[in-house]
């Protein structure tokens, strides 16, 4: 029954698994170490660099530290969902990869055998995406439960009630991209938009700037970073859902965000800025390989998230729920209108 | 807020963003700016203008005769009494008069660095020098006696000041010193 070509097939995905899930575990080292470069150039401050050449081996550091803390668990903690949370929170935003897609198939050299660069094309990819990235929540939620702690109830419960808020908008963003490009796929997605800058989503006049804000917006508070940290606000919270946990299980919690992170800036890049498409159609911009673009583009908008979140102060709570039901919901229900307009 | 177009203006305002992107262009600017930072003590060092008033100094004239008198006005002029003078006869050469310190100490833990002894001495003898690491592991350091002040200061007289030089961090059992390179071949201003 098992023939030698799905024998490799089955391999090579493995393979892809485990290489995609080493990419990721390891990439919130490098950007623990930007974001807080950025933030101290931002503060004209130098930031680390102590720990080798410009701090660059701070992470490391700082990984050892969290590794050599105690492990505590509060006395009247509920020990099971305590242990539980950060792995909840730390797998669906791992999960959210399997369906996102890096680049057009490549060939590699010697071997002549093709690959893809995404672990599978989801012809649902989008609406897995979304279910899965909203799975994290309940991390959060756990976490703040278990903990026993009313600071930690208090993160959890506000985190809930802002995911609630702007899971629609963001899920109202991804059906104005469903409808421009007339797929749910991502990969189709990507194709859709291929051949200039002029062809990206968010150049989709007049409405894809539009769902672009709202994507960002509300992507920025689904992913819990400054300006809509609310479930980790120090000034009333302690440090919100997170504030009983420490050593690796705190690490897990900053895992997740940091992933979320790259997962966001992945799919902003994949839905408006045309994935790994150079921005003009030229030889020399085609020249240069697709997985570069993504990359480039991608590094841009992590920067740009990092940017932010020195500039803008946190929203109030119901600052935060106005702009949520009263702004972006609205906005994007007339937005899906004029897209749809705009599609006859 | 009140009329219309002023109500209209802000709404633009706030649809397209304006106060986010000015704000955001501030931060980006000091985003590229150089840092302020001064890397003391690892890397870096400031070097103080003359003006400065750090440890004391006691000196001497071209012939590497002591410039003090051991007048006392110092003493008196001081107003935490931190400066203890007990002046003796000496007609060797080693002052510029017959009358020399026997004691010339000064106690840095009372020491405000007002700089009236400086302006007291009437032969420009006692200054404040640019020594200004002055901490240690007991009071022994604290009290500075003749021999020590008569020893020249880290940084010469020679040099203007007001700069970050270059600097290496030095650990030793003797202590720790921040040693400048002052050839000042890397210095910028603070």
């Amino acid at each position: 029954m098992l023939d030698t070509a799905t024998l490799i097939e089955v391999i090579i995905i493995i393979v892809k698994a485990w290489l995609l899930t080493a990419i990721i575990f390891s990439l919130p080292m490098p950007l623990t170490w930007l974001e807080r470069k950025v933030a101290g150039h931002i503060h004209v401050r130098l930031g680390p660099m102590r720990v080798g050449p410009h701090g660059i081996l701070q992470p490391l550091a700082d990984t050892l530290k969290l590794i050599l803390k105690e492990d505590i668990v509060p006395d009247r903690a509920d020990r099971f969902l305590f242990k539980l949370a950060p792995l909840i929170a730390m797998i669906p935003a791992f999960l959210v990869f399997v369906a996102i897609p890096f680049g057009e198939n490549v060939t590699i050299p010697f071997v002549n055998r093709e690959v893809s660069l995404y672990l599978s094309d989801l012809n649902v990819g989008i609406l897995y995406v979304l279910a899965i990235g909203g799975l994290g929540i309940y991390g959060i939620i756990f976490g703040g439960w278990a903990s026993n702690s009313k600071y930690a109830l208090l993160g959890g419960l506000r985190s809930a009630a802002q995911m609630i808020s702007y899971e629609i908008a963001l899920s109202f963003a991804c059906i104005g991209v469903v409808m421009m490009t007339d797929t749910l796929s991502l990969l189709e997605m990507v194709r859709a938009q291929a051949g200039g800058i002029h062809h990206w989503n968010v150049l989709y006049l007049p409405i894809g700037p539009v769902w672009f804000v709202i994507f960002i917006i509300a992507a920025l508070a689904e992913m819990n970073r400054i300006p809509f940290d609310l479930p980790e606000d120090e000034g009333t919270l302690a440090s919100g859902f997170h504030t009983e946990y420490s050593g690796m299980r705190f690490s897990y919690f900053m895992l997740a965000e940091y992933v979320a992170m790259v997962s966001v800036s992945v799919l902003t890049v994949i839905m408006f800025f045309g994935g790994w498409h150079p921005p003009l159609d030229g030889a020399l911009f085609n020249f240069v390989p697709g997985i570069f673009w993504f990359m480039a583009k991608v590094v841009a908008f992590i920067y740009f998230f990092m940017w932010l979140r020195f500039t803008l102060p946190r929203y109030r709570y119901d600052q935060l729920m106005t702009i949520g039901w009263k702004i972006l919901i609205p906005l994007s229900l007339v937005s899906v209108l004029i897209t749809g307009l705009m599609k006859i | 807020m009140s009329n219309g177009s002023s109500r209209i203006t802000d709404f633009i305002k706030k649809a397209l963003f304006v106060d986010f992107i000015k704000g955001l262009a501030i931060t980006l600017r000091y985003n590229v700016s150089r840092s302020i930072t001064l890397r003391y003590p690892d890397q870096e060092k400031w070097v103080p203008y003359r003006r400065f008033r750090g440890q004391h100094t006691l000196n001497m004239d071209a012939n590497g005769r002591e410039l003090c008198v051991a007048c006392e006005l110092c003493a008196k002029a001081c107003p935490t009494k931190c400066i203890t003078v007990i002046p003796m006869e000496d007609d060797s050469g080693r002052g510029i008069a017959d009358r020399v310190a026997k004691v010339w100490k000064v106690e840095l833990t009372r020491c405000l660095f007002c700089g009236y002894c400086e302006d007291a001495c009437p032969t420009r003898a006692v200054r404040l020098g640019r020594d200004y690491e002055l901490a240690c592991f007991d009071l022994s350091c604290a009290t500075k006696n003749k021999e020590e002040l008569l020893q020249p200061q880290s940084i010469p007289e020679t040099i203007n000041g007001g700069f970050v030089v270059k600097a290496k961090f030095v650990r030793s059992p003797e202590g720790i010193k921040v040693v400048p390179d002052l050839r000042m071949s890397k210095k910028r201003l603070l």
